[in-house]
């Protein structure tokens, strides 16, 4: 059993997918399903077993290395798991749609590709995987057609700027060391000018900021998470995005080194302290621009940007803790978000691709289980104590406010506040509120849509009131970066600065609502009532859109409305608008005549002449 | 371990019956100062009982299992929350743990108020977000003065350093975090001027509309409890707690008196200039406060 295989059969299923899909629909969604599952039993055999292989050493005299240690399996196992939930959810979702074998292959390579990532251990295989990534995702954004064109072409393209600033990183270097080995870098940048390891962390910052959508970096993101047929969204904000916080690791704590990264530039002016400045404004402005969203989708995406930002300011500070928190919120963001995407994409499912939030509500009773999910979510997203990502939010709060930076910890914090308010909306005018009258006889998301949100479900719970599982887990991974190790137990962390115990907080809170409940049994018997018998004050009731949905948060918007204009998106199209514009004009030279092409050249060559006369210079 | 038990038994109980006196009180202090007389102080209690027994309507599951929540939530803060030595559960997160905890029931109330498909709900919710987000901004940036004071998050270390030393309201960055959240008590309490998510007489006491019987009975207790938890939050962290319950209660009943009677006098702000005023004064002395707590440090 080797790394090879692993990948072999994750890029050859994708291809077999495509060519299968040609003979027989239903044999071609058994091995896409088939094909993910076994990648997570491929991936979980490898725990715990750290290998490096060279597994081809033509291609220009460097090495291409796959390499697995604790670091890249814990992606792995995401990325594995993630993908086979969000393909096993695809199955209903896409059956009416078209062109779906090169759906099921993309996501595939998608998934694949990501694996490929993850397990690289030089630059360049990274670099071809990462290229793989990239267009795949880009023709995946862009499947539904229309809007989605436009966005994936704006995926694409800052993806590009992304993926040169990389090569550059990765030429230089190559440039100073001759090799472009993982392990074999890491061991002689050390001795690296500190100004030299700043230009590396900068131009790699670059790439994986893009990626990660860290602001100002970030506009490609909410359009492509809109357009983006759902299941796929799911992966692309669940953990495609979050290749740039793998890739930040990677560039800070295992290539440059923790020491070398936090002593990068003088006083404030080092590197992960911007980084984490950075950080701080991606969670505080998109996470109020979703407070503004009315598309579900749109809402969503929003928050990948401002949760991204969180996993940012845990990692930047090179502390256990830190670390531990960014990797573990990442995890944790993505079960959640991918939750929530499916949530949204069941409902979609139902109501023809409806996803504006004014015009839903009260499908709890129709829908329950995407209500569950749809819950759970959010609960993990705001970080409600008892779901996971309270878990890992406090341990960033935790590091922000003992390494005494209680400004980043007050940015962290009212994310999550503004978090409250626009997820509840999210929530609400959904699921909660007057049932439409047309989507009266709606049914209940088929089997194949429940499996994965449950699943999910159970999984946000888990490593809420039990963090242990994952933590101990990603202590490894900080420890083999060299920071020290921190004092987990299965239900928190122990430490001199405050101690986390999930456990109690369970049992209070499970002790506490047994006791409420059976006060609320004690009372006198409610009736049921429909919903359409709510007071009126003696008004007649209408039968449609009685609940209040549309501009939900109106005060607060007119207040903070004119704050938050995407003035970074404004600035890069009006680059892209100008530069179309050059193009347009430079286009009009060529006219097509061959007389002006000849007026061109003895044009040129006469200012050639006049050059050469003048100042002499050839 | 039997001491401890018996805590865990003990302070939502004592929580729950300072809570309630205080929401007697409330109503008498406040009837006094209109030139009424008021109902006796039991009055909460006598009408806790009689809507157990009254019927009531449900629009289903979540209408019930919000509720639910959020008692239970807020019967856990209490648990996290020294009431004088008394600290049931200390080792278990700290003030970051209790502040989210403390989510659990506006949360609760607002997913069970969700489903009573009732616009005066919505505007309810909406309005009682919109105060929160208000109020959270000064009051994150109080706790983290106090936090980075201390160097600590757990509650129970602050209150033991201002035992060794002093008051935090009397010392000197802290005094401005500590009137900053004086300032907003009234918002996190959702009295008056701040009570514009119940506003009985513009939105029919917006989320608790479609409630009666038990829920209403319920949803009073969960007032009571928050009456209690923002206070003793107060007076933890910044009038050094105290050594026994007795004057624990003694310190809160001063500063909910206090507080009553400043804002008693005061008409309902509008939604607006209610997050106008928070993001105002108090936000202005939380954030001074933080500063000169930085600045005290390095």
């Amino acid at each position: 059993m080797s790394l090879e295989l692993l990948l072999i059969v994750a890029f050859g299923g994708a291809l077999l997918t495509y060519l299968l899909g040609k003979l027989s629909h239903k044999v071609r969604d058994s091995l896409a399903v088939g094909i993910s599952l076994v990648l997570v039993v491929f991936v979980a055999y490898f725990y715990g077993k750290p290998m490096e292989k060279t597994f081809y050493s033509g291609f220009f005299g460097l090495g291409l290395v796959l390499r697995s240690n604790m670091f890249s399996w814990f992606f792995a196992i995401a990325i594995s798991s993630l993908g086979a939930l969000c393909t096993i959810f695809s199955l209903s979702y896409m059956k009416t749609r078209e062109r779906t074998d090169f759906y099921y292959s993309m996501m595939l390579l998608v998934n694949a590709a990501m694996l490929g990532i993850v397990l690289a251990g030089d630059l360049v295989s990274f670099y071809i995987f990462w290229e793989v990534m990239s267009w795949s995702t880009f023709l995946l954004i862009s499947y539904n057609r229309g809007p989605a064109l436009a966005a994936g072409m704006k995926y694409i393209i800052m993806s590009i700027i992304g993926s040169l600033a990389m090569l550059i990183g990765m030429l230089s270097l190559y440039a100073t060391y001759g090799t472009l080995n993982i392990s074999e870098i890491s061991a002689v940048i050390t001795s690296a000018s500190s100004g030299y390891i700043l230009f590396i962390l900068i131009i790699f910052g670059i790439a994986f900021g893009i990626k990660n959508a860290v602001m100002p970096l970030h506009t490609w993101l909410p359009d492509s998470y809109a357009e983006a047929p759902s299941p796929f969204t799911a992966i692309l904000s669940g953990m495609l995005t979050r290749m740039g916080v793998y890739g930040f690791v990677l560039i800070m704590y295992v290539i440059v080194g923790a020491a070398s990264t936090l002593n990068s530039g003088p006083g404030i002016l080092k590197f992960n302290y911007i980084l984490a400045w950075l950080g701080a404004v991606t969670i505080v402005i998109p996470t109020f621009i979703a407070m503004l969203q009315n598309d579900a989708k749109k809402l969503l995406a929003w928050h990948g940007i401002g949760q991204g930002g969180y996993m940012i300011l845990g990692i930047a500070f090179g502390t256990s803790l830190g670390v531990a928190g960014g990797i573990f919120h990442t995890l944790n963001h993505a079960i959640y978000i991918v939750l929530l995407f499916m949530s949204v994409g069941a409902v979609q499912y139902r109501t023809n691709g409806e996803r504006d939030l004014n015009s839903l509500g009260g499908l709890i009773k129709k829908m329950p289980i995407a209500f569950i999910g749809g819950l759970l979510g959010i609960s993990g997203l705001i970080g409600v104590p008892l779901t996971n990502g309270f878990v890992s939010k406090w341990l960033i709060y935790k590091t922000l406010i003992v390494e005494g930076y209680p400004f980043l910890a007050f940015a962290a914090l009212i994310g999550t506040w503004g978090t409250i308010l626009s997820v509840y909306k999210f929530l609400h005018n959904m699921f909660l509120g007057q049932l439409p009258e047309k989507y009266k006889d709606i049914q209940k998301s088929p089997l194949s849509m429940q499996l994965p949100m449950i699943v999910l479900s159970l999984a946000i719970l888990l490593f809420g009131i039990l963090p242990g599982i994952p933590l101990k887990v990603i202590n490894e991974i900080g420890t083999s970066f060299g920071f020290e190790s921190l004092n987990v137990t299965l239900w928190g962390i122990a430490s001199e600065t405050g101690t986390l115990n999930t456990i109690n907080i369970f049992s209070a809170l499970l002790v506490a609502g047994t006791i409420v409940l059976l006060l609320f049994r004690l009372g006198a018997k409610s009736v049921p009532v429909s919903q359409e018998d709510s007071y009126a004050a003696g008004a007649h009731i209408p039968k449609d859109k009685y609940h209040y949905t549309a501009e939900f948060y109106n005060p607060l918007y007119r207040m903070i409305k004119p704050f938050l204009r995407d003035v970074i998106d404004e600035f890069y199209y009006g680059i892209a608008v100008s530069v179309q514009r050059l193009c347009d004009r430079v286009r009009h030279i060529y006219v097509g005549d061959v007389g002006y092409y000849v007026m061109y050249i003895i044009l040129f060559l006469a200012l050639l002449i006049f050059v050469q006369l003048k100042w002499r210079s050839w | 371990m039997v001491t401890k038990v018996m805590q865990i038994i003990l302070s939502p109980v004592l929580a729950l019956i300072v809570g309630v006196f205080f929401l007697g009180l409330a109503r008498k202090i406040m009837a006094r100062i209109h030139w009424r007389y008021g109902p006796p102080l039991i009055q909460p209690v006598i009408d806790m009982i009689r809507l157990f027994y009254q019927k009531s309507v449900s629009h289903g599951r979540m209408f019930d299992l919000g509720i639910i929540l959020s008692l239970a939530g807020s019967i856990v803060v209490v648990l996290f929350l020294p009431f004088g030595r008394m600290c049931p559960l200390s080792g278990s997160g700290g003030l970051l743990v209790i502040l989210y905890i403390m989510l659990l029931a506006p949360l609760g109330i607002a997913l069970s108020g969700g489903q009573g498909a009732n616009p005066n709900i919505s505007i309810g919710i909406s309005r009682k977000l919109i105060l929160s987000l208000g109020y959270e901004v000064p009051l994150l940036l109080v706790l983290l003065a106090v936090m980075t004071r201390y160097k600590t998050i757990s509650i129970m270390e602050v209150v033991s350093a201002q035992q060794s030393t002093s008051w935090s309201l009397i010392s000197f960055p802290l005094f401005l975090s500590g009137l900053s959240y004086f300032l907003i008590l009234p918002a996190i309490l959702g009295i008056r001027p701040f009570d514009v998510s119940s506003a009985p007489q513009e939105i029919s006491s917006g989320p608790m509309v479609e409630y009666g019987g038990k829920y209403l009975a319920l949803a009073t207790i969960e007032h009571a409890f928050v009456l209690f938890i923002s206070i003793a939050l107060f007076v933890n962290l910044f009038l050094g707690g105290a050594a026994n319950p007795v004057i624990f209660f003694v310190k809160m009943l001063v500063v909910f008196v206090l507080g009553l009677c400043i804002n008693a006098v005061f008409p309902r702000f509008r939604i607006e200039q209610a997050v106008k005023y928070l993001w105002n004064w108090p936000t202005l002395l939380a954030f001074l406060g933080l500063i000169m707590t930085l600045v005290i440090r390095s």
